[in-house]
């Protein structure tokens, strides 16, 4: 994707150390995420990628190190106002069970955004009809397939109009079948023009939607490239033999 | 069994005190219970939130306030409260015993229900406050709209069974000793007794107590159930993949 040269990226980390304990899951870790760019990051559990995300929206506060989003320095900074510009889709989709779909998607629009009922119910169906889930909306999460309950957490999360999304392993929870319904929306939101940083498994999908691949081991960029190249002719034996793996 | 049929079942003796159980012994009995229910509650889910809070200073005042009231015979604190406040010159309810007997209950059912509300509240997985707070939901927020909610759903029977102690527990206020007006069911049927040496009051009174008793827990297992169902949807559900 092209990006104009003066603007900031999208996400910039830079140094990003986390510890827990004497335990270093991220080790010193550099990323730029251009606006509308769409990046993957791979590797096995346990290299970090689901850290690392979650650190993005101080989900996980970082140990050191400095992350920007949209030029702004969000470590130090109210954690809640980061999280209302990062949106994040997490693998067991997270809805919650005692509210309708609707009411899952407008909660977060009336007690944070403190939009009246009825502006965050039209935003709400404006999400929800994109992805072809209006007349879900009166139903609780718990007559939803798997797929529908993700396509909804990710509606939930484009409601509040972040700058980025977040996908931790979106599509792991998923029955075969189902993934493809979710994968087909990050599709579309990709094309859209969403700055998206996903974390999967799905190599096929990475190859063909990410502008670009991270790939992660032992808490560092092991390797990094443009999709399509990056897969198919790994520089490095660590990610040749984790493709060989997987694939 | 003739003697045990007039100590227990007297009707004349039920019937007696039936109108004075039912006017004035009901209205107290209730009253106290139910102010000792709903304060019992909202102190339960306060304190629920501190036994939770991650900071050690919160955490340690609301554990001893829960370990000593829990500890404490209910007799006791209905003594040290209806008795030792007013002796000690502190009348917030004056001369109305009433008031110190639901002071009394609610400050043992806050303490009980505390526990209940923290066993619900942490049985909540983890990933739904996760969800709330990166939707930019402050912790509070978070906690009032997403998590509480749905961790009183997890302990609703459990709180029937405490609502039903709190019910049965207002009949301590007679050691605070009632005036005309004031007396509860048990205060009633045992003055009675006192007089007649015939039990059949108690057993009259007793039967009130499981008129509220019984009707109370299943009420409440009805708005487990139709919690745990949902409302019935406006669309009806659609097995679409």
């Amino acid at each position: 994707m092209t990006t104009t040269v003066a603007a900031p990226p999208a996400v910039s980390v830079r140094g990003l150390h986390k510890q827990y304990g004497p335990l270093e899951v991220l080790r010193s870790v550099d990323l730029d995420v251009a606006a509308g760019e769409t990046v993957c990051v791979i590797g096995r559990s346990g290299s970090g990628k689901s850290t690392l995300l979650k650190c993005l929206n101080l989900l996980e506060p970082p140990t050191s190190g400095e992350i920007r989003i949209g030029g702004t320095q969000i470590t130090g900074m109210a954690v809640d106002a980061v999280r209302a510009r990062v949106g994040m889709v997490f693998q067991h989709f997270n809805l919650f069970p005692h509210m309708s779909v609707v009411k899952n998607v407008t909660v977060a629009l009336r007690h944070v955004r403190r939009l009246g009922k009825g502006e965050a119910e039209a935003a709400a169906m404006t999400q929800l009809q994109r992805f072809g889930l209006a007349g879900l909306a009166q139903q609780r999460p718990d007559r939803l397939s798997g797929g529908q309950q993700q396509r909804v957490a990710i509606a939930r999360a484009l409601a509040m109009e972040p700058e980025v999304m977040l996908f931790d392993e979106a599509t792991s929870a998923l029955d075969p079948e189902l993934v493809k319904d979710v994968l087909d929306v990050m599709r579309t939101l990709a094309a859209s023009g969403m700055t998206m940083l996903a974390v999967t498994h799905e190599i096929a999908f990475a190859r063909e939607v990410a502008d670009r691949v991270v790939f992660m081991d032992e808490g560092r960029i092991a390797e990094a490239g443009p999709a399509r190249s990056t897969l198919d002719d790994p520089k490095t034996a660590r990610l040749r033999d984790f493709l060989a793996r997987v694939l | 069994m003739d003697d045990f049929l007039h100590t227990f079942f007297d009707p004349d003796e039920i019937l007696g005190v039936l109108p004075a159980l039912l006017t004035e012994g009901l209205r107290n009995t209730l009253l106290i219970a139910v102010l000792a229910i709903v304060s019992g509650v909202v102190g339960g889910v306060v304190l629920a939130m501190l036994l939770l809070s991650r900071h050690r200073l919160v955490r340690l005042p609301a554990r001893l306030y829960v370990d000593v009231f829990r500890g404490l015979p209910a007799i006791v604190t209905v003594s040290l409260v209806g008795v030792g406040l007013p002796a000690a010159g502190l009348r917030p309810f004056g001369r109305e015993p009433l008031g110190y007997a639901v002071l009394a209950i609610a400050l043992i059912s806050a303490a009980y229900s505390a526990e209940i509300f923290r066993s619900g509240i942490q049985a909540v997985p983890s990933g739904q406050l996760h969800a709330a707070r990166s939707l930019g939901m402050p912790y509070l927020t978070a906690m009032r709209v997403v998590v509480v909610p749905q961790g009183i759903r997890n302990v609703l029977p459990a709180l029937a069974g405490q609502f039903i102690i709190d019910v049965k527990e207002s009949a301590l206020v007679y050691l605070l000793g009632l005036g005309f007006g004031q007396r509860e069911l048990y205060f009633i049927a045992q003055e009675r007794q006192a007089a007649t040496y015939n039990s059949s009051a108690l057993v009259a009174a007793g039967l009130c107590y499981l008129l509220v008793t019984i009707p109370l827990t299943y009420a409440v297992n009805w708005l487990d159930k139709r919690m745990r169902d949902g409302r019935p949807a406006a669309v009806p559900a659609k097995a679409v993949v």
